[in-house]
């Protein structure tokens, strides 16, 4: 059983590990450089807790301890007793690689190093280490105190051992780990390219409007959303520089190539919802 | 189930198109389990149906419904017949041929084109005006909304027709254009040969390609799972039928889904 554990940034995913992890009874030590950041994170965290005590799914003893359990802090050295720590920062491979760096000299040889990364290489950022059989990519969904799932990612180098400490982790937080090499996309945003690529090349060729696909693929298949309001959501940018990446990491493969109507909306600013206008307008948000 | 007494709104034939339980007839023909998933769901609606498998499935559906009969012989008096097969395109256009002669001219064609567009398989019968695609997949005739694609030859009358016997079936129609895969069918056979290469390459399991999809996105199934509800061997027909027709290698399909559709998920049976 873990029962100290380390977050490296306190940002929205961040201050959602640190929240679903303190509720099921993990100390957490939340460290970010900045503190006002790690003053808006416990402010998330406390009325994320609020809410859930006014929907009556917690109860307030049950949030005034988890509460309790997360301790902010400002320094890396702080983490040193943690038995993992996992990083939520910036995706940057050269801001992860420092990190990971100093997270190995401020944390016991056994520690295990987990990234929260959804698009860079687990190995890349673990060839910084001297001993990479340590690190383990482990991806939280957004928002991480709700969401179920997390990806555990085998990087070239991790050992079996840390893999299987890491699905165990997941689950004494009450998640549900999936485990995958690591490779681009790792099993969500790589098995989902389809749902959009394809929506976009039936556009593309007119077979069918942006509202008809949608209708066809909820009412057909149940999928709760169509995937241009999916995308709309996401935002279209997002989207379009998530397909790029992977077209790109995969060397070209056909099945990742991005579509040109994407490309357009993003030249054009329309978004999706944040702009108010993406394959639908959104007149409220402008 | 009150019976549905009436022939089809729009169809204009010279003989009685009800059968002798005064049932509108509907004869359904193919070699995919939508033949039994039509059937059901037309008696369900008060329809006569008349069913034959090219090759009958092993077991034989038993229906309990006194309104659906199996048989080879094609009602002439039938108010639409449909044609359900995916795969096998010689079979299909034997079907089609034999009902285009056996119907009332007026009588709608509908036909699964989810391989075959529903124009080149106009080219099969004489009555091409009486042809309209619909994109059906096994699994997924209990969802409230069908796609259908006129041909080049149908005339508004026989869309309307064929709108109103979907009506009668309480379905929502979307009329798409008439291309090979057409929409669903399309972006699911997709997503299950994305999840084969997944599988194939030892990047994850099935099992956690299906936990994850439907976790980490809120899919009603697992790409897995739906390829084993549609059936492996139709997903790869439909795959195989994009790679033909687009001829882009983006429509590749993963070697892994052809075992599958050759053999069914023998992991589960050891």
């Amino acid at each position: 059983m873990f029962k100290h554990f380390g977050i490296v940034g306190a940002g929205t995913m961040g201050s959602g590990i640190a929240q679903a992890a303190a509720l099921s009874g993990v100390d957490v030590i939340l460290y970010d450089i900045n503190d006002t950041v790690l003053r808006q994170a416990l402010e998330r965290v406390k009325q994320d807790f609020r809410k859930g005590v006014n929907r009556g799914k917690l109860t307030q003893e049950q949030t005034t301890e988890a509460f309790g359990r997360i301790h902010p802090r400002t320094k890396l050295s702080d983490l040193k007793h943690c038995e993992l720590v996992v990083e939520a920062v910036i995706e940057d491979l050269m801001v992860k690689k420092d990190l990971f760096r100093h997270l190995e000299t401020d944390t016991k040889p056994t520690t295990i190093l987990a990234t929260n990364t959804s698009s860079l290489s687990v190995t890349a950022i673990a060839s910084v280490l001297r001993h990479p059989e340590r690190a383990v990519g482990l991806h939280f969904f957004n928002p991480a105190h709700i969401m179920k799932l997390v990806e555990v990612i085998k990087g070239q180098q991790t050992s079996p051992e840390v893999v299987q400490q890491t699905v165990d982790f997941a689950k004494q937080i009450g998640k549900t780990p999936v485990v995958a090499k690591d490779t681009p996309g790792f099993i969500v945003n790589r098995v989902a390219r389809p749902f959009y690529g394809e929506a976009l090349r039936l556009l593309g060729e007119n077979v069918a409007t942006v509202e008809q696909i949608d209708r066809i693929v909820k009412d057909g298949a149940g999928f709760p959303m169509g995937p241009f309001e999916l995308m709309d959501l996401i935002g279209i940018d997002i989207n379009f520089a998530v397909t790029q990446s992977m077209y790109e990491q995969y060397f070209g493969e056909p099945r990742y190539r991005p579509h040109p109507i994407q490309k357009r909306m993003v030249e054009a600013g329309q978004i999706g919802r944040k702009s108010g206008q993406g394959f639908y307008k959104y007149e409220e948000t402008k | 189930m009150a019976k549905r007494t009436s022939s089809l709104k729009g169809t204009k034939h010279t003989k009685d198109t009800k059968g002798k339980s005064g049932h509108a007839v509907v004869y359904i023909i193919g070699d995919s389990p939508l033949v039994e998933e039509y059937a059901r769901l037309c008696a369900g609606k008060g329809y006569a149906v008349t069913v034959h498998w090219n090759e009958p499935p092993k077991p034989t559906p038993k229906f309990d419904e006194d309104s659906i009969k199996i048989g080879k012989t094609i009602p002439s008096h039938a108010s639409v017949g449909i044609e359900l097969t995916i795969a096998n395109k010689e079979h299909k256009q034997k079907n089609l041929v034999t009902l285009d002669k056996a119907l009332a001219a007026t009588a709608p064609l509908l036909c699964s084109s989810v391989t075959v567009t529903a124009t080149e398989q106009a080219t099969w019968v004489k009555g091409k005006h009486r042809l309209v695609g619909i994109g059906a997949l096994p699994s997924f005739t209990k969802q409230s909304i069908v796609e259908i694609a006129p041909t080049v030859h149908t005339p508004k009358e026989t869309v309307d027709v064929v709108l109103h016997f979907f009506q009668s079936l309480d379905k929502h129609v979307e009329i798409v254009q008439d291309r090979v895969g057409m929409v669903l069918p399309r972006i699911l056979c997709q997503l299950v040969n994305e999840a084969a290469f997944v599988v194939q390459e030892d990047v994850a399991s099935p099992q956690d390609v299906d936990t994850a999809m439907k976790l980490g996105t809120n899919y009603p199934k697992g790409p897995i799972e739906w390829g084993s509800a549609i059936g492996f061997q139709h997903v790869y027909a439909v795959l195989s039928a994009m790679e033909n027709d687009l001829r882009e290698d983006r429509y590749r399909i993963s070697p892994l889904l052809k075992m599958l559709s050759q053999t069914g998920e023998w992991w589960k049976k050891h």
